[in-house]
């Protein structure tokens, strides 16, 4: 089956009267088959415009090869799927909107794609109030916090307390027990600072100090004489355009004997290491959410998944070097899409009134192993929490490119469950 | 170099991209360039101008901006072609925006309007010309159906005001509203623009177009900055001329300003020392949703005080130099030096997300319906942002954006000193009645240099 995204009018209408009012009807069953043709709507909600805009770009990418899969293997239960693809600008409220129309005016059998977190938690309540599949790309604790509904799954990425908390006993083992932890002083730092602080107290380690730094800052020199002398490992997540800067000034201030250093690779999403400023990382450590170089013991499935988005073995766009992808994230969206693909086959999906079924079929998934659908890794899904948990990369920069030390357990992934979704009604 | 300027830093700033984000990296090289140095460069180059134009004599200047006379060619027909193809184009891109592909940077409407419209058109117009007299929807329409008789008049003497008014709704938006990108959105508000466009036009005559029309109003502003002029009293002279030899409507100068302040501020706001302003954590910007209010604020706060402040260096240069020249036709004269700055703001701002934008407007026109198209053979395209991520390529993009500032207020200040050798008579007594002006453009340089290097974060 070729891969077609068509959104023009004609096929707008034909499919609300094929998915929508034919399913209503009591003789849905009956013209199953007349359906069967009929594609799989799928609302992505995209960054394309605002400051997730590279995030989008690459998003977007991700989806239309994965789609393009998919379709080619039949679809879903021997339906097409299509992408209808609407801009969130980044903006919470135009998020709600763009879910809004997803559900009433695109007539789509479920939404998907969301990455930032404030932009989730402005659009999942819409999810719930039009009673719509809602399935984020985002990383964020915000679906396994219990702050969300049971229309919000996470299924397809892991969230930033598992990531954070499995770099722990490496670090501890590895790299040194007293850290000093560097992070802007508002959520996301925050966020890195209780959950490492309590993972690396579980491993024996302490952190010496926690340095929060001013969103506002541009310039850090002045916070270095504040970390003890007596550190091991600095653990650094900032974030924004003075990133740069920070790891120049950072390599300025300690010279060549410097403690370890360990960072999250948000920090460099989508920037070459080769860049100019960043050679103080040389032999530093990054968790990678997916290792943006090919490492040596590459499986088939990452091979397949760079060819199919147009990647290289650098992480880069393979009609521009020079442009590096948001690999840390991007596959989200293809084990996502997947998961949809998976859930609606395992619920004998036929239209919006098996919602519900597609979530509860979803709910019931648990353990995943690394495949086409899974290049990422190993998958275990809590149908509880509506989150997903899979392993964790740490590289080194060596000679200007990450290289994989260690993978993760999943069970070094997993924290005690804060939400029952499934208790929750629909 | 940021810590106590951002309070000096006050509405004139530089532009920044809207459409696509400017990407981290392209940020982070701009942070660790030695753009303090530059700045001094400059500002210097501006300063020296200024103190040279005292020392020569004004035979310079008006060389400078010297025209020669040529023939009228009547294009008129050619024009109501081409303004005909326009309307059916517009009709189209609608029905795209109406029925293509929802996502905005797959579809050619606003791709069409926001890019190729207002980044490229505006910005080839200081330099080619009068180019909306060609393209506009309405005139060749209007000449179809025979040019009927107006039945209102347009009061001249309201000048541009409508069209300032306009200006600003616009600006707001640009700047405000959520998602001025959506296509459908777009085309329901374009096409009642249009409509009511018609509307005014068969009601009041072209006069409408010359003082409400958007379009008009603003490319024809900048056009006055070409070298060549085709259309009534055509010349070939110094980019400027126009300005200095043509009569100006009322309110052109303040128009000019609002231009000026509209884009100033559409830098401004992205910045780091904005968003503090504003109480929004630069590194979490929390979507437009968020900062409607402040930015319809600032947009007008930044247009007020810019109109404020030129008033009071034209003010303060005719106390100086104890003129006898009224203050509104020195105001509404001397305003219209401002122009090459708004030109090479636009210019500048929109630089970083037009090599975006215009690839995506390739993208989407070979394959505007998004189906698999590959109507002009660039398939597979991939929309890159690889500029971004190597020092080299910004440092020459940050290089591009800080000469055109600087030339064009290099510009503005030669072209303020011809119209002042009009206003004042002798060479020494215009350079004193432009000083504080000339002073306004040195301070105005450092800050559009200084909005360039600051770091952003929505």
């Amino acid at each position: 089956m070729t891969h077609r995204i068509k959104t023009d009018r004609r096929t707008l209408l034909k499919g609300a009267a094929a998915g929508g009012l034919l399913a209503a009807t009591p003789l849905a069953h009956r013209f199953a088959s007349a359906q069967s043709s009929a594609p799989i709507r799928i609302g992505f909600q995209q960054h394309s415009t605002g400051i997730g805009a590279a995030y989008g770009r690459w998003y977007g990418r991700t989806t239309e090869a994965a789609v393009k899969m998919i379709n080619e293997a039949g679809g879903i239960n021997g339906r097409p799927v299509e992408i209808i693809a609407e801009d969130d600008g980044t903006d919470p409220k135009r998020g709600a909107e763009v879910v809004e129309k997803f559900a009433n005016q695109h007539n789509c059998d479920v939404a998907f794609g969301t990455l930032f977190s404030h932009v989730v938690y402005g659009s999942a309540p819409a999810a719930g109030e039009q009673k719509i599949p809602y399935f984020v790309v985002s990383e964020g604790h915000h679906v396994a916090s219990g702050a969300l509904n049971r229309y919000t799954l996470q299924p397809g990425i892991t969230d930033v307390k598992s990531q954070v908390q499995a770099m722990a006993p490496y670090v501890a083992e590895n790299l040194g027990k007293k850290i000093t932890m560097i992070f802007p002083d508002f959520a996301f730092g925050h966020d890195h600072r209780d959950y490492f602080t309590a993972a690396i107290e579980a491993q024996g380690g302490e952190v010496l100090e926690h340095i929060a730094i001013p969103p506002t800052e541009t310039s850090f020199t002045k916070y270095f004489p504040k970390i003890p002398r007596d550190t091991e490992v600095v653990y650094h997540v900032m974030v924004g355009p003075a990133v740069l800067t920070f790891v120049k000034e950072l390599g300025e201030f300690f010279g060549p004997s410097r403690p370890e250093l360990f960072g999250f690779i948000d920090s460099l999403e989508a920037v070459d290491l080769a860049s100019p400023g960043l050679e103080f990382l040389e032999g530093t450590y990054f968790w990678e959410g997916n290792p943006r170089y090919a490492q040596a013991d590459q499986s088939s499935h990452d091979k397949l998944f760079r060819e199919k988005v147009g990647v290289d073995a650098n992480g880069a766009s393979v009609s521009d070097p020079k442009d590096v992808s948001t690999y840390a994230h991007m596959f989200g969206c293809w084990e996502t899409l997947h998961i949809i693909k998976a859930g609606m086959e395992a619920a004998g999906y036929q239209g919006p009134d098996d919602r519900a079924k597609l979530i509860e079929a979803v709910e019931a998934m648990t353990d995943m192993p690394e495949s086409d659908a899974h290049p990422q890794g190993p998958k275990r899904f809590n149908g509880k929490t509506h989150q997903v948990f899979g392993v964790q990369y740490i590289s080194r920069v060596e000679e200007g490119r990450l290289n994989k030390v260690h993978t993760t357990s999943i069970e070094d992934t997993l924290y005690p469950d804060e939400v029952d979704y499934t208790t929750m009604s629909f | 170099m940021t810590a106590a300027l951002p309070r000096i830093a006050a509405l004139l700033a530089l532009c920044l991209p809207r459409t696509a984000a400017a990407h981290v990296s392209e940020q982070g090289f701009v942070l660790l360039l030695p753009t303090g140095a530059y700045t001094i460069a400059g500002v210097s180059a501006v300063a020296l101008t200024v103190m040279a134009l005292f020392a020569v004599t004004g035979e310079g200047v008006r060389t400078l901006f010297a025209h020669r006379p040529l023939a009228t060619r009547p294009c008129a027909r050619a024009r109501m072609v081409t303004s005909l193809a326009a309307t059916g184009l517009l009709a189209a891109l609608l029905w795209l925006g109406l029925a293509g592909p929802r996502d905005p940077l797959s579809n050619l409407l606003p791709l069409a309007f926001w890019c190729f419209g207002w980044m490229l058109l505006v910005s080839l117009s200081g330099l080619l010309g009068h180019l909306w007299q060609w393209l506009n929807p309405w005139s060749g329409l209007h000449r179809l159906l025979g040019a009927p008789k107006p039945r209102l008049t347009l009061p001249e003497g309201w000048g541009l005001w409508p069209a300032t008014l306009l200006l600003l709704a616009f600006a707001a938006f640009l700047l405000a509203d959520i998602a001025p990108d959506d296509p459908a959105r777009l085309a329901r508000i374009l096409g009642l623009y249009w409509l009511a466009t018609l509307a005014g036009l068969l009601l009041c005559g072209p006069a409408w177009l010359r003082q409400v029309e958007l379009g008009h109003a603003v490319i024809g502003s900048l056009a006055r900055l070409a070298p060549l002029r085709l259309r009534g009293a055509a010349g070939l002279g110094g980019p400027g001329w126009q300005v200095v030899s043509r009569p100006a409507l009322p309110a052109a100068g303040l128009f000019a300003l609002t231009l000026l302040a509209v884009g100033s501020f559409d830098g401004l706001n992205e910045t780091f020392w904005w968003l503090g302003l504003i109480g929004v954590n630069p590194l979490e910007f929390p979507g437009r949703s968020a900062v409607v209010p402040q930015t319809l604020a600032g947009l007008l706060a930044t247009t007020l005080m810019l109109w404020a402040l030129f008033a009071l260096t034209v003010w303060a240069g005719l106390r100086i130099s104890r003129s006898p020249v009224a203050f509104a036709l020195a105001f509404g004269r001397l305003a219209l030096c401002t122009l090459p700055i708004a030109l090479v703001y636009h210019m500048a701002h929109y630089l970083t997300s037009f090599l975006v934008s215009a690839q995506y407007l390739l993208a989407a026109l070979n394959d505007p319906l998004k189906s698999g198209a590959d109507l002009l053979g660039l398939a597979p395209f991939r929309v890159t942002t690889g500029f971004f991520n190597s020092i080299a390529s910004v440092r020459v993009i940050w290089f591009t954006q800080a000469g055109l500032v600087v030339l064009g207020h290099l510009w503005s200040i030669l072209l303020s000193h011809r119209i002042a050798l009009d206003l004042f008579g002798s060479n020494l007594r215009a350079s004193f009645a432009t000083l504080p002006l000339s002073l306004f453009m040195i301070a105005y340089t450092f800050l559009g240099l200084w909005l360039l290097a600051a770091p952003k974060g929505a």
